[in-house]
């Protein structure tokens, strides 16, 4: 195997509300990932998806066990671990094109450059004529677009994706699947992808994680053979639907558990 | 449509305040009321107009626009700084929390001696007392407007690399913007009563000044004068603010679902 990228070792981590009892969320969780990998993260809502993805993005203090990144333990967020929230936090009060420049205003370069590469990733998510619109004005499905705009174009290292296709409508979807894969293809970052859909996983990674129910733990781990470079042809084919039906029973055992009606 | 409607809109606005003056004007015409307690509107309205037409009424309602605007705009700038230091610097917090539990609720112009005895009699004492009196509801709501910021647009901010100062100015700042343009809605209203009420306790002419000599000479045509411009400047004002705020929040749902 090649570099590790991202490690997780014995990482646990409790939510403590003001009021109420402290929610466990995740417990004694491992997990490798090498770099360039795609990695997708399913399991039953509320198992600690999230909760995951913003440890490792730095936004919440970790107490126990350790994550690296390329070695060094992170401590606080940074642009080296571009995410992209499942509820987009678009920034309400800039437009469209202001809310795609504002992590490369961060960046030392010239303005017209910045906005070339604005305009670029605008037109990638097919949102061209709407750079100036604002938030508020936008569908769901064109705010999450404007999102993964906003942090593909700082150009990442790691990449982490909270159920970023899930406003979707199965067109769009479909063709941002692809389009994330032509990226993905072209630039080899390590991916991080939280989803519910089992059959979006399958198409877009190297390995598939299930995390069982709440305190959330990885349960198994599936390595997705199908050939790269892949398109939507791939889901044709025998071995795909056989990694979505092993994927399926895995998941809805755990959802079985979470929802109580199986311990 | 559109344009039908918003002339309707203002028509029935001016019903209320036209039907004010013709009962007023009828009323004094027809000797209900003496003409020495409240004298006819149109004789206001003439008096207002010699004194338009004499440069008087403008270098009163000058006076006191002069110390409405300085007082307002410090208020608004220290006021807005300390809030916003409340929400990011917990030593500014501690400091300033019981000052304002306890100044928010207090009625400040009792301090108007003091601030005489300070200050003299000119326009520092009235300058100072309008800043006081209108500053408490602008920390208030302005470090009330940083508290409940979402998490998740102060995340993104770091993420793509925001420095704290940045965060302040860019998130923060903004997602307080609706907070602190209510609170300077609400404290302009106070500046302007306070400076008002100061040049009549004080003297120093302006418009308030002027009201009270008129009272004093028994020139009630006057008085009235003085409080219709009074009025037209407090409407021309929070007029002015609400389009502020129209411009600013130019982002907000408040303003891109407005309906007429
Ligand atoms: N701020 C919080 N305070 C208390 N508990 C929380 C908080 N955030 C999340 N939790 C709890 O932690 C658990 C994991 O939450 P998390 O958001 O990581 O789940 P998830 O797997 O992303 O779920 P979903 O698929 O529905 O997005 C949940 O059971 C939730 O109740
Ligand atoms: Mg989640």
């Amino acid at each position: 195997m090649t570099n590790t990228k991202i490690k997780f070792e014995n990482v646990e981590f409790t939510y403590i509300p003001p009021s109420g009892r402290p929610v466990r969320a995740l417990e004694r969780l491992s997990l490798d990932v090498a770099e360039n990998e795609f990695v997708s993260i399913v399991g039953p809502s509320g198992c600690g998806k999230s909760t995951l993805l913003y440890l490792l993005g730095g936004f919440l203090p970790l107490e126990h066990g350790e994550i690296t990144v390329d070695g060094r333990k992170v401590s606080k967020p940074g642009p080296d671990r571009g995410i992209v929230f499942q509820h987009f936090a678009l920034f309400p009060w800039k437009t469209v094109r202001q809310n795609v420049l504002y992590g490369l205003e961060r960046k030392k370069m010239d303005a017209a450059q910045r906005d070339e590469l604005a305009q670029k990733y605008i037109d990638l998510v097919k949102l061209t004529g709407f750079e100036d619109s604002w938030p508020a004005q936008l569908s769901g499905g064109m705010k999450q677009r404007v999102a993964i705009a906003r942090t593909l174009v700082t150009d990442p290292d790691v990449l982490l994706m909270d159920e970023p296709f899930g406003a979707l409508d199965a067109q769009t979807r479909g063709i941002l699947q692809e389009e994330l894969l032509a990226i993905w293809g072209l630039t080899r970052k390590t991916v991080l992808f939280v989803t519910h859909d089992v059959h979006e996983a399958v198409l877009l990674s190297d390995r598939v994680i299930v995390m069982s129910a709440r305190p959330g733990r990885i349960k198994s781990t599936v390595n997705i053979d199908l050939p790269r470079p892949r398109n939507s042809e791939v889901t044709r084919s025998q071995n795909f639907a056989s990694y979505c039906d092993e994927i399926w029973g895995l998941v809805r055992e755990e959802a079985l558990v979470a929802s109580g009606i199986k311990t | 449509m559109v344009a039908q409607r918003k002339i309707l809109n203002i028509l029935m606005g001016a019903i209320l305040p036209l039907a004010v003056i013709v009962l007023w004007e009828v009323a004094t015409r027809e000797r209900l009321v003496s003409p020495f307690l409240l004298p006819p509107f149109s004789r206001v309205m003439v008096r207002l107009w010699q004194d338009i037409v004499s440069g008087e009424i403008f270098s009163l309602a000058g006076q006191t626009f002069l110390r409405l605007a300085i007082s307002y705009s410090v208020a608004v700038v220290v006021g807005v700084t300390l809030g916003i230091m409340m929400a990011r610097v917990r030593f500014v917090r501690w400091v300033l929390d019981p000052v304002i539990s306890i100044g928010l609720p207090t009625p400040k112009i009792a301090f108007l001696p003091i601030f005489i005895l300070w200050f003299g009699v000119f326009d520092t004492p009235k300058i100072v007392m309008a800043i006081v009196a209108c500053i408490f509801p602008l920390i208030a709501g302005t470090w009330s407007g940083t508290q409940g910021v979402d998490k998740y647009l102060v995340w993104s901010a770091q993420n793509l690399g925001a420095t704290r100062r940045e965060l302040l100015l860019h998130v923060i700042f903004p997602a307080a913007l609706p907070q602190i343009l209510t609170a300077m809605q609400v404290a302009l209203p106070i500046a302007f009563i306070v400076v008002i009420v100061t040049e009549m306790l004080s003297g120093g002419s302006g418009l308030g000044g002027s009201m009270i000599e008129g009272a004093r000479l028994a020139d009630t045509a006057r008085v009235f004068e003085n409080l219709i411009v009074i009025g037209l400047m407090g409407f021309a004002f929070l007029r002015a603010l609400q389009i502020l705020r129209r411009r600013i929040l130019a982002w907000h749902p408040e303003v891109l679902q407005e309906k007429n």
